[in-house]
């Protein structure tokens, strides 16, 4: 198991290196580079020029590159152009917010999502699973954006429950302490997890419920309560589970447009912001923390389904030596 | 377990989740209403431009902190020794808002003798001059870090500063000056500095006159920038606690929420009414309507594409008021252009392409009335101080069938697809003109700034309208800041000139200091001037606008330069359409984009 991790980890470490080249490369193909954005129309040449030599913007691509990846091993993200800050400390002040964004959604759909999911699959076919599955696909239908308007018109505009926007300051204690600013937010950021989840969970346990395991559990009379929570429930969720893992950097992806609609001042806040300013080293370390998440998001499903589920487990020499026998 | 077991646990669930978001509701805020009376005291909230982010404290800024909401919040703070609104209807001197009485210059006008108001910092300290020569000294010995540094200007300009008394002093300069322009141009740039507590070289060294040297001034200016790079210590720093303005600092956040509150120890004539203005920033012009439409700001804006929506917010209790800013907004033409640069040299030409644009129906309908038609090189929202009569009276409107027959004069005859192409070449007055060969097209490119549903109309009239005369034009749309970087001035032989046309105005191509001089635009060479307009006519006028003693100067250059179209005029759109409580009074949008927040009040 830890050769797998070990394997796996040494992947992840590449995948997020070609991600900071693409990046990289893709930013500075941007026309015109970002000196004029950055100081504006009033800027002289001089400035221009200063700026680029006080960047290293005048020097080649691949000079540039390796100085960003020689600072980055030093854990040196570089310095925002137009927020007179260290990428790094506006990457710890704003991920927080993200994180509390994405894991409250993530519990949000979770906690309803697993429970609607079985609900749909013990009563399959009456007027609750219609139900619940026509709302499911019109939420997955949903782009964020659209569902976060709707949510603001509604909850914000019409019935005026909650703020349109978040409370604003410089640590989570100020999100906080407007708890009511994080609901539209949350609920928005759930949306489209909760149709998926709860669509995936449904089909899981309909899966496992048709399994020889739980008609030999109900031959020999295992009551329906335990057959549902002790056999079809964990089973169900393995798959579940290693989907969340993926789903965990579509979640930080949909803050994005959570963030820019809530005026939520999160890390999607400030990667909108910074590719409006041409902000580079700002764009290029949320572009880093992301990469990051997708592939930690991937790897920690890989071993929580290895942890869940014992067949994973078995190494495939004696899995097929087991078949030949 | 029962299958109605599994429901009503769900039900349980969903219902708690149902009160727990309920919980968490807040009552919203009302606006509007208010008796006419000034409370005073009270909270306000202000958003901020989309994607503003506040970023810079100390009043000399580096470059690429010159945003003009920094300047706004920061003369808040730290008085500026003169500045310039639009208080009094028109952009003149703030007499209260500025740190000394009016300047009286010599006869000569080489020297300037400034007396201070009664002002004192909040550590107790009086404002005196030493605050004065310990900014002289700062911006001389750090020049080329300062973001508005043009060389021969402030600093350079002042040869010696002379301290009078505690309150008064001498500026002497290196010429004679405008006194009108040196005044809004020039000693609008200096903010005293505290040099009581900001004179030390570092965070432990004491207070002293290291800034007399220039080394020492270099490690004084060091270390200010320094701690105006952490923007995390500016609410806490006790640096940024010494104040002379209205307003103190509260918070500053780097995602740009700032709070400013009442400065209890202000002693100027200009004190705040409010207890606190909140600054909130926004992403996107959209992000922030939908917060206005809840009620979330008390003083915002709304994207002129919502216009329509006038009548529900006034019945919300706001009031709307386009905030017309202090701008001139053009189309500049590449005079360097290999390929056009001789065409767009040709005033024919020029006038023929002006007198197809549609001005006012560009401002009424795509900018639903929201924006201004101007003429010339003067703002004209709401000026009538240096604008000249030819500027004002629009020396070009609209008219087509002139364009036609100016172009048609010139030996320009319409091809197969409609697109006119020089006929007659040569330099006589029925010729295209000099360097212009046989078979020349006038079929132009725009580069264009992309994201703006005004701007994506204002090129397609522009269009349609140079189509009618035989004038083809494309237009690539690119995000501002790849526009402004692609349409820098060039030369015919030197690197790639190959832009024709650029557009960068959908808020206003060039905001001015308070007098509209073109030192920095249309004079030869200058810093903005991208399309390398070049008139020794102009430039005479633009120098006496600066050192000469002519009242008349700028009204001369604004006629010029009105009738000589170094650029395509366009309409002036607002700084923004303003959503105000109805409830707040004292509010003056101010064209050179300051706030003078410290004159709101409730009345509510």
């Amino acid at each position: 198991m830890s050769r797998y991790i070990a394997r796996r980890l040494a992947l992840a470490v590449m995948v997020v290196l070609l991600v900071t080249v693409v990046t990289f490369v893709l930013l500075h193909l941007l026309p015109g580079g970002p000196a004029r954005g950055v100081l504006g129309l009033k800027a002289t040449a001089e400035q221009i020029a200063a700026f680029n030599a006080e960047q290293g913007l005048d020097q080649p691509l691949p000079v540039q590159y390796w100085r960003y990846l020689s600072r980055l091993l030093t854990g040196d993200l570089g310095r925002s152009y137009s927020l007179n800050s260290e990428v790094g400390a506006l990457l710890m002040e704003r991920l927080p917010k993200t994180l509390l964004l994405t894991a409250s959604s993530t519990l949000l759909a979770v906690a309803v999502a697993l429970p609607l999911g079985v609900l749909q699959a013990v009563r399959r076919g009456n007027a609750l699973d219609h139900l619940a599955t026509g709302l499911a696909f019109a939420l997955y239908a949903t782009p964020v954006f659209f569902l976060s308007l709707i949510l603001i018109i509604v909850f914000a505009q019409l019935v005026p429950l909650f703020p349109a926007q978040a409370a604003q300051g410089d640590d989570l204690a100020a999100l906080l302490s407007q708890p009511g600013s994080l609901v539209l937010p949350v609920l928005a950021g759930a949306g489209a997890t909760v149709a998926a989840l709860s669509r995936f969970m449904r089909s899981a346990v309909l899966d496992n419920l048709t399994e020889d395991y739980v008609r030999t559990a109900r031959a020999k009379g295992t009551p329906e309560r335990e057959i549902l929570w002790r056999h079809v429930w964990p089973n169900s969720l393995t798959s579940v589970v290693a989907m969340l893992g993926y789903y965990i950097p579509g979640i930080f992806g949909g803050s994005l447009v959570v963030e820019s609609m809530f005026n939520y001042p999160g890390v999607g806040l400030l990667f909108w912001t910074s590719a409006r300013n041409a902000d580079f080293p700002v764009l290029l370390g949320v572009v880093l923390v992301v990469g990051v998440a997708v592939v930690v998001g991937a790897l920690l499903a890989d071993l929580a389904q290895l942890l869940l589920d014992p067949r994973v487990r078995i190494p495939a020499r004696r899995a097929r030596a087991g078949a030949t026998r | 377990m029962g299958r109605g077991g599994l429901s009503r646990t769900f039900q349980a669930l969903m219902l708690c989740a149902c009160l727990g978001i309920a919980g968490c509701a807040g009552a919203p805020r009302q606006h509007g209403g208010g008796q006419g009376r000034a409370v005073i005291g009270g909270s306000l909230s202000f958003a901020l431009p989309p994607g503003a982010t506040p970023n810079w404290l100390l009043p000399i800024s580096l470059p690429g902190f010159t945003a003009s909401f920094n300047g706004a919040i920061r003369a808040e703070l730290y008085v500026p020794l003169y500045l310039y609104s639009g208080a009094s209807g028109t952009v003149g001197l703030d007499d209260a808002a500025s740190a000394a009485n009016p300047p009286s210059y010599a006869p000569d006008g080489r020297s300037v003798t400034i007396t201070l108001k009664n002002l004192t910092w909040s550590d107790g300290n009086p404002l005196t001059s030493r605050d004065v020569e310990f900014w002289v000294n700062l911006a001389r010995a750090n020049k080329q870090s300062w973001a508005k540094y043009t060389s021969g200007l402030i600093p350079d300009n002042i040869v010696a500063f002379r301290a009078l008394d505690e309150h008064s002093f001498t500026l002497q300069l290196d010429r004679p000056y405008n006194p009108d322009w040196f005044t809004a141009n020039q000693l609008t740039s200096i903010t005293p500095l505290p040099q009581r507590a900001w004179g030390r070289t570092g965070p432990v060294a004491p207070v002293s006159d290291a800034d007399r040297t220039d080394a020492g001034a270099k490690r004084v200016f060091d270390y200010l920038v320094e701690q105006a790079r952490d923007l995390a210590g500016y609410s806490s720093n006790p640096l940024w606690k010494v104040v002379n303005g209205p307003f103190t600092l509260t918070s500053f956040s780097s995602s740009g929420h700032v709070v400013l509150t009442r400065n209890p120890r202000y002693t100027g004539p200009d004190p705040a009414r409010l207890d606190t203005v909140t600054f909130l920033p926004f992403t996107s012009g959209s992000a922030e309507y939908n917060v206005l439409l809840a009620g979330g700001v008390d003083f915002g804006y709304l994207p002129t594409a919502n216009l329509g929506q006038r009548p529900k917010l006034e019945a919300e209790g706001y009031r709307i008021e386009p905030w017309a800013g202090w701008a001139i907004t053009y189309a500049p033409y590449n005079f360097a252009n290999p390929a056009l640069g001789a065409v767009f040299g040709q005033l024919y030409l020029r006038q023929a392409i002006q007198r197809a644009v549609n001005q006012p129906a560009i401002a009424a309908v795509i900018w639903r009335g929201a924006a201004t038609p101007g003429y010339g090189p003067v703002p004209q929202d709401s000026d009538d101080h240096y604008l000249s009569e030819s500027q004002k009276a629009n020396p070009y409107p609209f008219d087509p069938d002139l364009a036609r027959s100016l172009l048609a004069g010139h030996g320009w005859r319409p091809g197969t697809d409609g697109v006119l192409a020089c006929a007659a070449p040569g330099t006589g007055p029925a010729n295209c003109g000099a360097d212009i060969p046989a078979g020349t097209r006038l079929d132009l490119a725009i580069l264009a700034e992309s994201g703006s549903d005004e701007t994506d109309g204002t090129m397609q009239v522009l269009k349609s309208e140079l189509s009618k005369i035989g004038v083809g034009l494309s237009v690539r749309t690119q995000p501002l800041n790849s526009v402004l970087a692609n349409c820098s001035s060039c030369t015919r032989d030197g690197g790639d000139c190959s832009w024709q046309l650029s557009y960068f105005g959908t808020q206003g191509s060039w905001y001015f200091d308070a007098n509209p001089s073109g030192e920095d635009l249309f004079a030869t060479q200058a810093s903005a001037n991208f399309g390398s307009y070049s008139s020794p006519r102009a430039d005479e006028l633009i120098t006496a606008t600066t050192t000469g003693r002519s009242p008349g100067a700028m009204r001369d250059y604004s006629a010029l330069l009105a009738e000589q179209l170094p650029v395509i005029w366009l309409p002036n759109p607002p700084y923004q359409v303003s959503a105000i409580d109805a409830a707040l009074r004292g509010v003056v949008q101010d064209p050179l984009g300051g706030l003078q927040a410290q004159r709101w009040y409730w009345t509510r």
